[in-house]
């Protein structure tokens, strides 16, 4: 329960400070006082004044930050200046298309790629299985997912098929070297030269040997997945929180930036807290 | 040495000549405009032809190979003098100090780099010169990219600090300065190397996305991102070349792949 408490108290400080860090960014960026309407003409010296004072609360850092933080446990996380539009609306209506996309991309990287590295590992004297996934891991590899998706937007090839393949050739090397670890341990050797089979002997050992470092990857995917999925709905012109991302970035809206920063702050440190809990949990009732 | 690795190492070699001398194999400038052939297909004048103002593809492929070439370097520099400086304050000071740096270091790495970097770059002004874009870019890949580099780098230094040769060292008098700099310096510059060298395709292929994104080197400068985003415009099956700088981009990073330590390289 301390653990939890804990790590809960670690999410919401890493959350706030993201928060805080990315509204010290908008604050202090160049332009951030300026507001193109205010040379419109035709604005009345009340409307203009109007515009000043409602800029100047939003980009003072105490009332804004803290009338910012008061607004977001009420549900309201402000209004997008591109879009003009209620945030928390924009966030809703294209968070479900990117969450069906990274947990359909996530669950067939780690199928692919657990999958060739338990392949690569079991037969790792075989030359050509090596040299061909690692072949086949390379040049993913040296390819920037922005490409990626561009190839397979012109060979028609649906968006989580680009992040399967932006993520397969990480997860692999990764899980690789973790399995081939553990195959090369004494008692993997001992447990063979015993006659016990070798599915076993994947299960039994090598896996439950690699465990709490295939745990941590499955965290630290989420982030690769969460960094790759921007470009691929940018460039396949996808909808979801990828493309809204890069269209706020493109359109300086800052206040969409900041919530997202703190929602993918938000994403990620759960989900490498959640990791360090099972870790933990594992290490207990093993002991 | 392993084939492979000599092959990457002459075609490296080869690539980053003919980027610094372009007139090796183009007598245009990457800016240089003819107005009289715009979009021509490839020909003996023009290997790669011209883009839709008239400009050769060629040069601007060997332009912007040396401004990605030159520039992911010098980000990667700056990346680890500031992972030096960041994790060696942790490092060495140990206590609250480390506790503090770890802290800032965990805020930095909760978000997807990435992310980080196109959300940084979009409270900077983006209709900027082209060279100011240059600068920005760059600086931003170095300055946003140490925290993984920061924590290698304190773990090295923590584990330098309670060592023996340490201890004998400050045992005999020697000054904190003539320690750091004849002791801990040489002990982790192999650490700090490794860290370039994977900084360096992991760069390349950042700057890559930025450009495909429209958040990178702007026009008329000619980069490697620059470059790919013409691809949006164009179409691959009736015009193949201007895959060019996708495929040059990829047998780049590929061959630093084969250079650099298989476990070292891991994004």
């Amino acid at each position: 329960m301390k653990l939890f408490i804990t790590q809960l108290g670690r999410i919401v400080a890493l959350v706030f400070l993201a928060g805080l860090a990315s509204a010290l960014l908008v604050r202090f960026s160049p332009g951030s006082l300026v507001d193109e309407r205010e040379l419109d003409p035709r604005m009345s010296q009340q409307t203009l004044a109007a515009l000043r004072a409602k800029r100047a609360g939003e980009n003072s850092l105490r009332s804004g930050f803290v009338q910012y933080l008061r607004g977001a446990v009420r549900g309201d996380l402000g209004e997008s200046t591109s879009r003009n539009a209620p945030i928390a609306d924009l966030l809703t209506q294209n968070a479900p298309a990117t969450l069906r996309r990274l947990a359909i991309g996530l669950v067939g990287a780690w199928i692919g790629g657990l999958g060739m590295a338990i392949l690569v590992a079991r037969f790792r004297r075989s030359r050509i299985m090596e040299s061909t996934t690692s072949v086949a891991a390379g040049v993913l590899l040296s390819l920037p997912a922005a490409i990626l998706a561009y190839f397979c937007l012109t060979a028609g090839v649906a968006v989580e098929v680009v992040l399967i393949l932006v993520l397969v050739p990480r997860v692999f090397r990764f899980t690789r070297n973790l399995l081939v670890q553990a195959y090369g341990s004494s008692h993997v050797d001992m447990a063979r030269a015993r006659g016990i089979s070798e599915t076993r002997i994947l299960f039994g050992h090598v896996c439950r040997d690699a465990a709490p470092q295939l745990v941590a990857l499955i965290a630290a995917s989420l982030s690769m997945a969460v960094g790759a999925i921007i470009p691929i709905e940018a460039i396949c012109d996808a909808a979801g929180l990828g493309r809204l991302a890069w269209q706020a970035a493109m359109s300086r809206d800052l206040p969409l930036l900041v919530n997202l920063t703190m929602l993918i702050a938000l994403a990620t440190t759960a989900a490498m807290a959640i990791a360090e809990l099972t870790l933990l949990g594992r290490g207990e009732s093993n002991s | 040495m392993k084939p492979a690795r000599l092959v990457a190492i002459v075609f490296l070699t080869f690539v980053g000549i003919s980027a610094l001398v372009p007139r090796l194999w183009t007598p245009d400038s990457y800016e240089t405009q003819l107005r009289e052939a715009p979009d021509a297909p490839p020909s003996a004048r023009f290997p790669l032809g011209t883009d839709a103002l008239g400009r050769d593809r060629m040069a601007r492929l060997l332009y912007g190979t040396r401004v990605s070439l030159t520039l992911a370097p010098a980000a990667a520099l700056l990346s680890c003098i500031v992972a030096a400086l960041v994790g060696g304050l942790a490092g060495l000071a140990g206590g609250w100090t480390e506790r503090i740096v770890l802290a800032g270091l965990d805020l930095f790495m909760s978000l997807p780099w990435l992310f980080l970097l196109l959300t940084v770059r979009a409270t900077l002004p983006l209709n900027v010169s082209a060279l100011a874009s240059l600068s920005i870019t760059f600086a931003l890949l170095g300055l946003l990219s140490w925290p993984a580099s920061a924590r290698v780098v304190r773990a090295a230094i923590h584990g330098l600090r309670d060592s023996d040769f340490m201890l004998q060292a400050r045992a005999s008098g020697v000054t904190p300065w003539r320690l750091i700099w004849r002791q801990l310096i040489p002990n982790v510059m192999p650490v700090l190397l490794a860290q370039f060298w994977i900084a360096v395709p992991v760069f390349i292929l950042a700057e890559a996305t930025l450009g495909m994104l429209g958040l990178g080197v702007s026009e008329p400068l000619p980069s490697w991102g620059s470059l790919l985003r013409e691809l949006e415009g164009g179409n691959l099956r009736s015009q193949p070349w201007m895959a060019a700088p996708a495929v040059l981009l990829a047998a780049v990073v590929g061959c630093f792949q084969l250079i650099l330590p298989r476990e070292d390289y891991s994004i």
